[in-house]
């Protein structure tokens, strides 16, 4: 498709030709969960159905090319009951938009475990693999996992809801300004916070612990997984690309042979043959180490959740530790004791106790901020008790998500590999032929 | 002869252990004196007609056998012989033993010999041969047969350190090279009937001049180069030969070459595997559900990478010797198309000389011409012997190399077929948890 600089043209055009590419994105639909009747997912198609190149200003003025998706969304009813399917809602997204949506639902549901973005730059693949964000093989494999991204998004329980993410799917124009006006910005934790938190939290819960451990663990090993499959990937190119050179010494060899002739000429063209099928065979690989990427990918959202965690529960025992502290204050003001040393008590000793009336108002507003205090525990621990709750029960359901898909990934892996072996077997059956014949 | 006692006398380092191995000694030095020519010391212009007259005194013994009475009924015996329903000389090298002495190491290979051959005083020999007597018996099939194509030896690999000469898997290749060398000249119509062949099948002791062999290779590529002048009238065929011959090496040359960067690819890739497979393992170890499913991985991965071991392994131990063994081939062919246009020089020479002697005087007509006409018939003999030979070598290499390709195919197909059972076991390993999620296969 050309480049256009008005959207809203585009999109009139991309509706012309979708329904045989929705269907076809409909079966590789089957990946995702459909969950409970209440997800979005249940109710909507939601499809991001082609790519396409832009050029345009950025915020500095500077020319620059980019990426945008086509999101067609329709309701499910038109297409199962066979009615006239209308022809779906569409509008383009930006991929910073995706990332602007996901920042938004990650600081707005800290307890969930967010699905990751497809990877902005092309990461850890084979050296064929062009590293170009504009090669269309990678903007191909963006869409498919943008895509992936949407349906993960709208078949969860809790991120299914939220209004921002129905109008990203529906709402082209204003749709960022009502981002911006929800104030998640402000709301979001600054990285050194929760540093700071992790780092002083007294009593951590032992399962956010493990958790942390484990997506530690996750990330080492998938991220040196896909390094050495990027590599297994390369050698296995190299082996069957240099087989491709008996096709061609085949080929001038049968030239110089009366009866082996034949047999050699069509046993070069097998070599040939075999040459040219690691090209689909790798390309189709590549789905898996995406696959492997996402959750390479949620080991983040992962940390995220056990992040907060750990930043509620530092608030927590902070508010604990204040009013602990005032009580202390309280019970000194009370008995006049001085029960360690302080600043405070110091002072008292060298001019003087205070007058009555001035201890009694003390007392006063600190009973007043004890009170406080114990309100905002009760919040506090509510909130916590919340969340651990909440965030446990997310991440339950992640795991099992995540069993799911790591067991249908492998089963798809070992499909591939094995219509790798019989594509094998067939081209050195076919050889072989060819050689006997000589 | 002078040039040779030395020569012996050098190699005599070696007697003590020969006569440890093979203990009937020195007996037989005066008669192997004899049978070398002596004229393949001598300056080698002279010598080319002389040595190459003696060729019928040098085969005395064939005469008598059916083989070498004619070239021609040879030829036509020669598609028979392939079927082996001829074949009355049954040759094996095997058991390669170490041998250590003070002076040197080294390997020696069980010979064994079953025939029906009247030339032959038993039906059964068995004899401990080294390189170095296999390398005697070419020399010997090279001087008293230099009509024929004799099939190459091994590479000799005098240079050490390069290889390890005493590793397993060279000695298994070597021997396997050798046992084809002397396949070949037992399954040839008339090098099977060669003395020298059958005194290397069946004498305990071999007595052979290795110096004098040396000095006489060298003569005779000094006479190769001397013949290198243009031909009148070199047969079409025999240009065909060499064009033929000179691509077909360039042929092997490139396979070997693809063959080696495969096997390098194929380590590398192997490398990689031994890495991956491991991988899964770790993250097995950090899963519950999916503990089996990534351990299920790992071990087929493990699997894949010993099937692709073994055939690294089969490619460098079947495929790379028979290109090399060819390449040779190609090298020995060569010699014998150059010694067959040196033959014909000689005869277009002494044509030459003859028609303008003719011219000169009519009266000696009557001596020169029988000169003439003695290298005519050898000219036509070997033209005859080599092109038998060349067919011989034609239908031996098609199926050589129809044996080969079938082999290499294969390999590759088991392979496969092993990378197949494993990647195939793991899918129920896969399923086995969700049997309801079961998706297509």
């Amino acid at each position: 498709m050309m480049a256009d600089s008005e959207p809203e043209e585009i999109a009139v055009i991309g509706n012309v030709d979708l329904t045989s590419a929705e269907l076809k994105n409909n079966i590789t639909n089957t990946m995702v969960e459909i969950e409970k009747s209440s997800t979005l997912l249940r109710k909507m198609e939601i499809n991001v159905a082609e790519a396409e190149k832009r050029t345009g200003k950025n915020a500095v003025n500077m020319q620059e090319t980019y990426s945008v998706y086509l999101i067609e969304t329709r309701p499910v009813d038109a297409v199962t009951e066979g009615i006239t399917p209308a022809a779906p809602d569409t509008l383009w997204r930006r991929y910073s938009e995706f990332e602007l949506l996901r920042n938004y639902l990650l600081v707005t549901y800290p307890f969930v475990v967010v699905a990751p973005l497809p990877e902005k730059r092309a990461e850890i693949v084979w050296h064929k693999l062009s590293a170009d964000n504009m090669d269309p093989d990678f903007v191909e494999r963006r869409r498919v996992g943008l895509e992936n991204f949407l349906h993960r998004v709208a078949s969860h329980p809790v991120l299914c809801n939220d209004k921002i993410f129905y109008m990203f799917l529906t709402e082209e124009k204003e749709w960022k300004e009502m981002v911006y006006d929800t104030g998640f910005q402000a709301k979001a934790d600054s990285r050194l916070k929760a540093m700071n938190a992790a780092f002083r939290v007294k009593n951590p819960d032992k399962r956010f612990i493990e958790l942390r451990h484990y997506s530690d663990e996750l990330q080492t090993v998938v991220s040196q997984l896909l390094r050495v499959r990027a590599r297994v990937a390369d050698r296995l190119y190299g082996v069957y690309k240099v087989h491709g050179n008996y096709g061609r010494v085949f080929s001038e060899w049968s030239a110089l042979e009366k009866e082996m002739g034949d047999g050699l000429q069509s046993a070069g063209h097998h070599m040939d043959a075999y040459a040219a099928s690691i090209d689909d065979i790798l390309e189709e690989e590549e789905h898996y180490a995406d696959q492997l990427k996402e959750y390479l990918h949620y080991t983040d959202a992962l940390r995220a959740v056990c992040r907060k965690h750990e930043l509620t529960q530092f608030e927590l025992e902070m508010a604990a530790q204040d009013l602990a502290a005032k009580k202390q204050q309280k019970e000194e003001l009370a008995t006049g004791t001085v029960r360690i040393f302080s600043l405070k008590g110091m002072t008292s000793k060298l001019f003087g106790q205070e007058t009555a009336e001035q201890r009694e108002a003390k007392i006063q507003a600190l009973e007043k901020q004890i009170e406080e205090g114990e309100e905002t525990i009760k919040d506090k621990n509510k909130e916590s008790d919340d969340f651990v709750k909440t965030a446990w029960l997310d991440i339950e359901r992640f795991k099992e998500q995540k069993d799911r898909d790591l067991k249908e990934a492998l089963i798809s892996y070992a499909i591939m590999q094995i219509s790798m072996c019989k594509k094998g077997i067939q081209v050195w059956t076919n050889a072989k032929e060819c050689f006997n014949k000589m | 002869m002078s040039a040779g006692t030395p020569k012996s006398l050098a190699s005599s380092g070696q007697k003590p252990i020969q006569d440890i191995c093979h203990p009937l000694g020195a007996e037989e030095v005066a008669p192997a004196g004899l049978r070398t020519p002596s004229p393949d010391v001598g300056n080698a212009t002279s010598s080319i007609g002389e040595k190459d007259l003696s060729l019928p005194n040098g085969t005395p013994v064939e005469t008598s056998s059916p083989a070498s009475s004619s070239s021609l009924l040879n030829r036509l015996q020669l598609d028979d012989d392939l079927d082996g329903e001829t074949r009355d000389l049954f040759v094996t090298v095997d058991d390669p033993k170490k041998h250590v002495s003070t002076m040197e190491t080294y390997i020696t290979y069980r010979v064994a010999t079953k025939t029906t051959r009247v030339e032959f005083d038993l039906p059964e020999y068995s004899v401990r041969r080294r390189y170095q007597d296999f390398d005697w018996l070419r020399t010997k099939l090279e001087d008293s047969q230099p009509t024929h194509l004799i099939p190459p030896l091994p590479q000799k690999f005098v240079m050490k350190g390069v290889v390890d000469r005493f590793s397993e898997e060279f000695v298994a290749t070597r021997r396997k090279a050798l046992d084809k060398f002397l396949k070949r000249v037992a399954d040839h119509p008339v090098l099977s009937f060669n003395e020298h062949l059958n005194t290397f099948l069946s004498a305990k002791d071999l007595n052979k001049r290795q110096g004098l062999a040396l000095l006489t290779k060298m003569g005779e590529s000094v006479k190769y180069v001397t013949g290198g002048y243009k031909l009148r009238a070199r047969p079409m065929e025999f240009t065909a030969m060499a064009e033929y011959l000179d691509m077909f090496s360039q042929k092997l040359g490139t396979m070997d070459r693809i063959a080696q960067r495969i096997i390098k690819e194929q380590s590398e890739y192997l490398v990689e595997l031994r890495e991956y497979g491991p991988v899964y393992s770790t993250w097995a170890a950090v899963e519950a559900e999916l503990h089996e499913p990534l351990e299920g991985v790992a071990g087929c991965v493990a699997n894949c990478s010993s099937a692709l071991d073994e055939l690294t392994e089969d490619m460098s131990e079947d495929f790379l010797p028979v290109l090399r063994e060819y390449a040779l081939y190609v090298e020995a062919m060569k010699a014998v198309l150059k010694k067959r246009d040196n033959v014909q020089a000689e005869y277009e020479a002494k044509l030459e000389a003859a028609a303008f002697r003719k011219e000169e005087r009519a009266t000696s007509v009557q001596q020169v011409p029988t000169d003439v006409e003695r290298c005519q018939d050898r000219v036509e003999c070997f033209n005859a012997d080599l092109k038998a030979d060349w067919d011989r070598w034609q239908s031996n290499k098609r199926q050589d190399f129809r044996h080969l390709l079938t082999g290499v195919a294969d390999h590759n197909i088991q392979y496969y077929e092993k990378c197949l059972a494993a990647w195939e076991s793991v899918i129920p390993l896969l399923h086995d948890k969700q049997p309801q999620e079961a998706e297509t296969d």
